[in-house]
């Protein structure tokens, strides 16, 4: 039987893009720009991907890396205020063990000349199969990935 | 529609508020029945909703993973609140993880994610709740909702005392 276990945890990062909130917002709520950034990575196969932007509305995907395992998102609209606010809740998995259920909250603030984006998470890391510091490592790469997303000609 | 659903829309500064708190109690319950109080339609309709004069509008629960709860209540002198839930995570007498969110007079005011742990304490039950909460838009939490969640716990201990047969 797995010893079960839960570790909370939070981490906030803050990114700047050279682009405007509305902008940077629409890399999250168009599915074709989310699916470029978040899901296809170097390396990542995407086996599955949807996005149903709205409040109450779900995003999912089944990603493998290589050969490994297939790793799962559900992810749940709570709240969503056009240019300004995104809360979500995710859970993750992968094989048969759900690894984190989190509550992500993403801000876009106009400043200077682009977008102070801040993302806060707040994760329940279960059973030890993951853990805060490499979810905050993954969650950068992926506002790395927005970078170029938002910099593409639109 | 109330006055304060026009203003969260036209708001122009936006704010959040992160805070975590934990509240643990035992039980004097196995696992088992601790745990059944919690997925229970019936059993949880005993204890889970605001004491007084609250009146209750709509109740509903379907416990499984991506299922929702719903309740929905209103007070004396017609202020309502709703409470939305949906199940992320469910380990039969051990574990439930779920996201809330509160709505005042139909104004979303916060995202919550709950973490329940059931654990054996001797003959009885360890029940630690975890909240991460955003508060949105200036709500004014200043511990309520803690508070609120103790009082939960409370009603939750008594309906395992009382219904012990």
């Amino acid at each position: 039987m797995t010893q079960r276990s839960v570790t909370h945890s939070t981490f906030t990062i803050e990114r700047h893009y050279e682009a405007s909130p509305q902008r940077v917002f629409r890399a999250f709520a168009d599915p074709k720009a989310k699916r470029r950034w978040f899901a296809e990575g170097e390396g990542w196969k995407v086996e599955r991907y949807e996005l149903d932007f709205k409040i109450g509305g779900y995003e999912g995907g089944t990603f493998r890396f290589g050969d490994g395992p297939p790793i799962r998102n559900d992810t749940w609209y709570q709240d969503i205020v056009p240019d300004q606010r995104i809360i979500c809740a995710y859970a993750m998995t992968i094989g048969e063990n759900r690894i984190s259920v989190s509550l992500a909250t993403t801000e876009f603030k106009p400043a200077d000349t682009g977008t102070l984006l801040v993302y806060t998470e707040q994760g329940a890391f279960l059973d030890g199969h993951d853990n805060v510091a490499q979810r905050e490592a993954g969650m950068k790469e992926l506002l790395t990935m927005l970078e170029k997303e938002v910099g593409r000609d639109s | 529609v109330t006055a304060d659903c026009g203003r969260s829309h036209t708001a122009v500064g936006r704010s959040i508020a992160f805070a975590t708190f934990v509240i643990e109690r035992t039980y004097d319950a196995t696992l088992a029945r601790a745990f059944k109080a919690w997925i229970d339609p019936v059993a949880k309709a005993r204890w889970f909703g605001a004491p007084g004069e609250w009146k209750q509008i709509e109740r509903s629960l379907d416990f499984r993973i991506g299922g929702i709860e719903r309740l929905v209540g209103e007070f004396p002198g017609g202020r309502t609140s709703a409470f939305t839930a949906r199940y992320l995570d469910i380990v039969p007498d051990q574990r439930i993880v779920y996201v809330y969110d509160m709505h005042l007079n139909g104004t979303f005011i916060s995202s919550s994610l709950a973490t329940v742990e059931f654990t054996l304490a001797g003959k009885g039950t360890h029940l630690r709740f975890t909240e991460q909460a955003a508060f949105v838009d200036g709500y004014d939490d200043n511990g309520s909702r803690e508070r609120g969640t103790t009082l939960l716990l409370e009603q939750f201990g008594r309906y395992l005392r009382d219904s012990i047969h």
